[in-house]
């Protein structure tokens, strides 16, 4: 009891000293991890909890679960350090282990905690080997092929481990890892790498259960410098849109006119004939429209027109006369408009004309030599025109103020007219004495009276074309062609003057000589100046009895153109017409109002002989 | 084509079928075969986890021993030496019998699995469930690589399974629960490594898988 009590009291007393010097048995040691590589072998490390200041030495001692056999450590040395390796041998599967590491120094030992590790669960194969990163060429691009080896220990070939692989690539700059699985493979191509780049590259591996390995040591591969396809393919579609945009540039400038005109077509602007924008843009209105005035606007032309003024217009009171003359000389004349009784008649229906168109159903032969006028060519209106225009109807006044120049149409009742006429009046005319124009015949024959030889007056042109018909009041032709009878020692006078007749010879033919002639006798001079004859009245047997001023040199003359129907009137200076109609149907003679004679329905006719 | 023609055709049809079926190569049965186990024991080995993180530590304490797993008795080999001895009728054997021993264990722990007093209960259930269906299946597929083997014979080990019940109260069957469960983890271990040398050892036109 006092050996006991006593051993105790000294031990720990020891103990105390010991520890006031420093020193302690070991710290609990502590197995960290134990691995196997290739599930063949395995190995275990521990560390240790603390020495206590005394040289401590540390056993592995493990037994296995279904047996009570402890077994040490039988490698501490080939691991290293605080290590213990278990060979194939002392490996078995699927059988756990219970190892515990005991440390052990002077003044004690310490136990670790145990662990129970089945070896085919802490499975952690070698790392990679021999891992090669090489640049393959490709019509693709450059891509990087990543080659390895298995580690060496691991026996996949018998397939007692299946490793899986796996490899990382970054730049030297970068700072996350691009992560590749290889699966079971032992190679890799890595695509889509930079140009002219480094790149690190990574290896590891796994089995199909277990640990991950440590990553390889880094593998460098450098890209090489290209253009990837991509981009050259840009670049060349880029170039040629450069140079298509600057074809269009350089075309478009060259001829931008054209475009423009294309592109914005011109407006058209006012096209007036004299007018002129520049002007208008002044301000100047006057000059503007100024311009615009057209010379000889309105256009006079020669004749169409304005023969509206000179249709004959019918007094009232006269137009019974009218009528019935009219009646009639619609029968010896072809009218073109038969109807209108005012003055807006055609000029064939006209009476007073003598119209070479009026011939036209007839003969109309060659008067050819008209030569009007210009004054008269104005003035007389032709068939069409004054038809068509249907002039003023109501202005005969007009008409009749101006009419003064009208002629005598003759109607040609026979259908072979113009042959026996000595005169031919072509066109209408002024005649001074309103009856067929007869040749001049050296005795002149000036007298009161005139007589009207009822003869047809054969118009050769009564054709009313244009030229023809005009004439003016001192137009004075006759057209001599025609006459079959040619009277001696005159010639066809082409002049426009006044004529007047001289006398009439026993042939019934009017004399007539020009109001110029200097062969006029001077006792009829004063009653042949005389231009206009009125008619006084018109005696039951169609005489016309023309009025002529009175004067007493006048000489009363008369000629006796037809021993049937002449009558002489009994007073001298009374004027008397005779009116010889020599077969001829009593005619009607308009007589208008103004004393003028309308000689259209006059049938002179001339004894042919 | 008039009937007789169509019922020929179709009947060659269907035999090529069969005989494709069948004339699957064992390389090709037996990869599908790998496939499968290894996702057997994929699947065991993350139910474990998922036990062990909510494990009371006296369950630890509790915890049967490894060799009261009821497949401990079948005699398998324990290194690479003698597992590439091994001739490869009986590694499928030893596969198929692993195999067969589980079925009704796993069926035992699906109904367990449920009423489990863990949180990560579901997934352990849903798990627990598709591990039965790759069972069924892998061993369906086992069948065929045996019938294309033509073993001579058939000696599959009996393991039979007696416990009907993990237990009483809801720690005991928590802990048998975990326990049936890393004894299911080591068999499909084995079973999927046997398969995985029978495959390479079948591969020969293919080194590079192996």
């Amino acid at each position: 009891m006092r050996n006991s009590g006593a051993m105790l009291i000294l031990t720990f007393i020891a103990i105390l000293t010991l520890q006031a010097a420093g020193v302690s048995p070991p710290g609990k040691p502590r197995l960290t991890s134990c691995r196997s590589p290739e599930k063949e072998t395995f190995t275990c490390w521990w560390e240790p909890g603390g020495d206590g200041g005394l040289p401590t030495t540390y056993a592995l001692y493990y037994h296995l679960e279904n047996s009570e056999t402890v077994y040490e450590c039988p490698d501490y040395r080939t691991a290293g350090e605080n290590s213990c390796f278990f060979n194939k041998n002392d490996t078995s599967l699927w059988v756990n282990y219970n190892i515990t590491v005991v440390a052990s120094n002077a003044l004690g030992k310490n136990i670790s905690d145990p662990v129970e590790v089945d070896v085919v669960y802490i499975v952690q194969p070698n790392t990679p080997e021999h891992v090669t990163a090489v640049v393959v060429h490709d019509e693709q691009g450059p891509f990087v092929r990543v080659s390895w080896e298995k580690p060496r220990t691991a026996d996949t070939r018998s397939g007692w481990i299946t490793l899986l692989y796996q490899l990382r690539v970054k730049q030297e700059k970068d700072k996350e890892w691009e992560e590749y699985n290889a699966g079971m493979q032992k190679y890799y191509n890595v695509f889509s790498l930079h140009p002219d780049k480094e790149y690190m590259v990574q290896v590891r591996c796994k089995p199909d259960h277990g640990f991950w390995s440590e990553w390889t040591q880094t593998t460098y591969v450098k890209m090489p410098d290209y253009i990837t396809r991509e981009r050259s393919l840009w670049i060349m579609i880029t170039i040629f849109f450069v140079f298509i945009v600057v074809i269009l540039t350089w075309t478009l400038n060259v001829k931008r006119n054209s475009v423009k005109l294309c592109l914005l077509p011109a407006v058209p602007g006012p096209k007036i004939k004299g007018f002129d924008k520049q002007l208008l843009k002044s301000g100047k209105s006057e000059e503007v429209f100024n311009t615009l005035v057209i010379q000889g606007f309105p256009p006079t032309t020669d004749y169409d027109n304005l023969l509206v003024e000179y249709l004959e217009v019918y007094d009232n009171e006269e137009q019974e006369l009218v009528q019935d003359g009219k009646d009639l000389s619609e029968d010896c004349m072809k009218s073109k408009s038969p109807s209108d009784i005012d003055s807006g008649r055609g000029s064939c229906d006209s009476h007073t004309l003598l119209l070479e168109k009026c011939m036209d159903g007839r003969e109309g032969s060659g008067s050819n030599q008209h030569q009007y006028s210009q004054h008269g060519e104005t003035r007389w209106a032709s068939t069409e025109s004054s038809e068509s225009q249907d002039p003023e109807p109501g202005s005969p006044e007009s008409a009749n103020g101006r009419g003064k120049t009208w002629p005598v149409v003759f109607p040609s009742p026979q259908p072979q007219p113009h042959h026996h006429y000595p005169v031919g009046a072509a066109k209408p005319a002024y005649h001074s004495v309103p009856e067929i124009l007869n040749h001049l015949s050296p005795h002149a024959m000036s007298s009161n009276y005139h007589q009207l030889n009822h003869q047809d007056i054969l118009q050769q042109e009564r054709r009313f074309s244009k030229p023809a018909c005009r004439h003016s009041q001192s137009y004075n032709q006759f057209n001599l062609d025609g006459i079959d009878t040619p009277a001696p020692g005159v010639a066809p006078s082409p002049s426009l003057e006044y004529v007047e007749v001289q006398r009439v010879n026993p042939e019934n033919m009017l004399l007539l000589r020009p109001l110029s002639d200097p062969n006029r006798e001077p006792e009829g001079s004063d009653c042949t100046r005389e231009d206009y004859s009125k008619v006084k009245e018109v005696t039951s047997n169609n005489i016309l009895l023309l009025q002529r001023d009175m004067s007493h040199q006048c000489v009363d003359d008369y000629s006796q153109a037809d021993q049937c129907t002449t009558q002489q009137p009994p007073h001298p200076c009374k004027p008397a017409v005779h009116q010889s109609n020599s077969g001829m149907p009593q005619e009607a003679i308009r007589v208008m109002g103004n004393g003028y004679v309308d000689s259209t329905v006059f049938n002179a006719i001339l004894p042919s002989t | 084509m008039t009937q007789g023609s169509r019922l020929c055709f179709a009947v060659a049809v269907l035999m090529c079928a069969f005989v494709s079926i069948n004339g699957v190569g064992l390389n090709d049965l037996l990869e599908r075969a790998s496939q499968l186990s290894d996702k057997l024991h994929s699947l065991s080995t993350s139910l474990t986890n998922d036990l062990d993180s909510h494990f009371p530590p006296v369950g630890r304490v509790m915890m049967p021993r490894p060799s009261m797993c009821h497949t401990s008795s079948l005699q398998v080999p324990n290194d690479k030496d003698q597992a590439l001895k091994v001739p490869e009728d009986e590694l499928l054997s030893l596969a198929r019998s692993l195999l067969l021993a589980w079925s009704d264990p796993l069926a035992l722990l699906s109904s367990e699995a449920s009423s489990l007093a863990h949180p990560e209960r579901n997934t352990i259930d849903s798990k627990t469930k598709e591990l039965q269906e790759n069972i069924n299946s892998l061993g369906a597929g086992l069948e065929h690589v045996f019938n294309k083997m033509d073993s001579t014979s058939d000696n599959l080990s009996s393991l039979p399974f007696y416990t009907n019940s993990l237990g009483q109260d809801k720690t005991s069957r928590l802990v048998n629960f975990h326990f049936l469960l890393s004894c299911f983890r080591r068999d499909s271990h084995k079973i999927d490594s046997f398969l995985k040398v029978l495959r390479c050892r079948a591969a020969k036109k293919r080194p590079e898988m192996c």
